[in-house]
């Protein structure tokens, strides 16, 4: 399988007046290990949630699988940051993760086959949780809820991988061994990483892009200082001073 | 959820003054206005982007307000409207118990029906979007559920006291569930038994039955709570 799996062209959105997106093109092909970075506030978030489908950009196109996200957003597994459910839901690991194939359950009403289980119990060892299956949620550390997030995301046999942020629950030493975990997910499949974190990224990933409103690429895994001055350095400065910033004029912006 | 009861319930307090007005059960009534109540609730909440607190507190306040514009408008007698407030299980009449039996099964149809829907939308609802689950649908269908729940609530407590019997058994039962499931179970049964035993005691010490039965919630509440921060520490 090859080709672009997302593709962005011309993404605008601005809510209530400012502009978060401003012209944002990009393509992810299959088997890439992309990461997105850019300051928190620079949209990467809001990013991710246009390629699921769960905001419409004010302007521009993006294809998933070549077709509407809300189409095909089944295809991909996500890791959101930010906690969009309650961790106190009286709800056990395997529950929670066996809900992530609900996706492929089509006959209503719905019932998990031998093979959702079959599926979440994999999802399980890969994220090195078998044996928390029967715990409840709520009693879990930060980081073992993150393996559970990670491994419902999982579940659905996704072919892209959208991870949000997922070392920020995590504790400094386990965080080398999570992105170990996260190479290996690479191997099987696209990841797309998003992070404010420079640093962790490098190693692992093949394709780095800059977000703060506007996108920056390079097409390969180098972080130029370039790049990193214009996605983090300028911005600020724009919003500091409210001036218009030259620098942005001489170069090449987005792909 | 919690806040979304206590909306519905109040809204009701409208369908019943309605109900008078039209000379119909005002139980009918409040079944019919509160299912529409709900249906506006979730639709308002996806296209018009309201917070749902707002929605709530907006359909609160007109609730109450378009109930007692249409008993004042009603003319004659007025109604007892202090036993909606307040309820008494021992005046409900068979023919509303019929009714009530009915709502029990098509609720528990329908749970059992939609069980996991309902957990994957009520635990995450953007990731059952992303899933491309019915999301809209079954939260609508959630709400109405909700709704015609009150509206059975509203005759053994009244509108005032539904909340705490929809949330003070589930709460409880919450601290020693292993599960959606078991803690369903359980907080029917504690249900049963407060208002078994509120019925009771308001026998005995001749004092109103909804306000008992809701006290004796309250208390095993803060009961139980109060023995998990002990044992906690």
């Amino acid at each position: 399988m090859t080709g672009a799996v997302i593709e962005a062209e011309g993404v605008w959105l601005t809510r209530n007046g400012g502009i978060i997106l401003e012209d944002v093109s990009l393509t992810i092909n299959s088997g890439d290990f992309f990461a997105i970075i850019g300051p928190n506030g620079g949209g990467k978030t809001t990013l991710l949630r246009i390629f699921l489908g769960l905001i419409a950009p004010t302007r521009g196109e993006v294809r998933v699988f070549g077709g509407p996200p809300s189409e095909n957003r089944m295809r991909l597994g996500y890791v959101p940051q930010s906690r969009t459910f309650d961790f106190q839901y009286p709800i056990s690991v395997m529950q929670m993760v066996l809900s992530g194939r609900l996706g492929h359950v089509h006959r209503v009403p719905r019932r998990y086959r031998s093979e959702d289980r079959t599926a979440a119990e994999e999802a399980l060892e890969t994220m090195g949780i078998s044996h928390l299956a029967d715990r409840m949620i709520q009693g879990l550390s930060g980081g073992e809820q993150q393996r559970v997030v990670i491994a419902r995301a999982l579940v659905g046999d996704p072919e892209v991988l959208l991870l949000d942020e997922p070392t920020v629950y995590v504790d400094t030493p386990t965080e080398a061994e999570f992105y170990k975990v996260l190479a290996t997910l690479a191997q099987r499949m696209t990841v797309v990483l998003v992070t404010h974190d420079i640093g962790v990224i490098v190693s692992h990933v093949n394709k780095v892009a800059c977000l703060n409103r506007r996108l920056f690429t390079h097409d390969s895994r180098e972080i130029s200082a370039d790049m990193i001055d214009r996605a983090y350095g300028c911005p600020v400065d724009l919003i500091a001073h409210g001036l218009p910033h030259r620098v942005f004029r001489h170069h090449e912006e987005g792909e | 959820m919690v806040a979304v009861s206590g909306g519905i319930s109040h809204a009701a307090f409208g369908g019943i003054g309605i109900g008078y007005f039209l000379g119909i059960d005002p139980i009918l009534g409040a079944v019919g206005f509160t299912l529409g109540i709900a249906l506006l609730i979730g639709t308002l909440r996806q296209f018009a982007r309201q917070h749902l607190d707002t929605l709530i507190g907006a359909v609160w306040a007109a609730g109450m307000a378009i109930g007692i514009l249409f008993v004042y408008l009603t003319p004659g007698f007025a109604p007892d409207l202090f036993g909606y407030l307040f309820g008494n299980i021992l005046l409900v009449p068979s023919s509303d118990i019929v009714l009530l039996a009915v709502l029990i099964v098509v609720i528990l149809a329908v749970v059992a029906f939609y069980y996991h829907d309902l957990l994957a939308i009520t635990f995450d609802e953007e990731y059952a979007t992303v899933m491309n689950l019915p999301v809209q649908q079954i939260m609508l269908l959630l709400l109405a559920l909700i709704a015609l729940t009150v509206v059975m609530l509203i005759q053994v407590v009244g509108i005032i006291l539904v909340i705490a019997l929809l949330t003070l058994p589930a709460a409880i039962s919450r601290e020693f569930s292993t599960g959606i499931s078991h803690m369903m179970v359980y907080a029917v049964i504690l249900g049963c038994v407060f208002t078994t035993i509120g019925i009771f005691l308001s026998y005995l010490l001749d004092v109103p039955s909804g306000a008992t039965i809701i006290l004796i919630s309250t208390a095993a509440y803060a009961g139980v709570t109060g023995f998990t921060l002990l044992r906690r520490s």
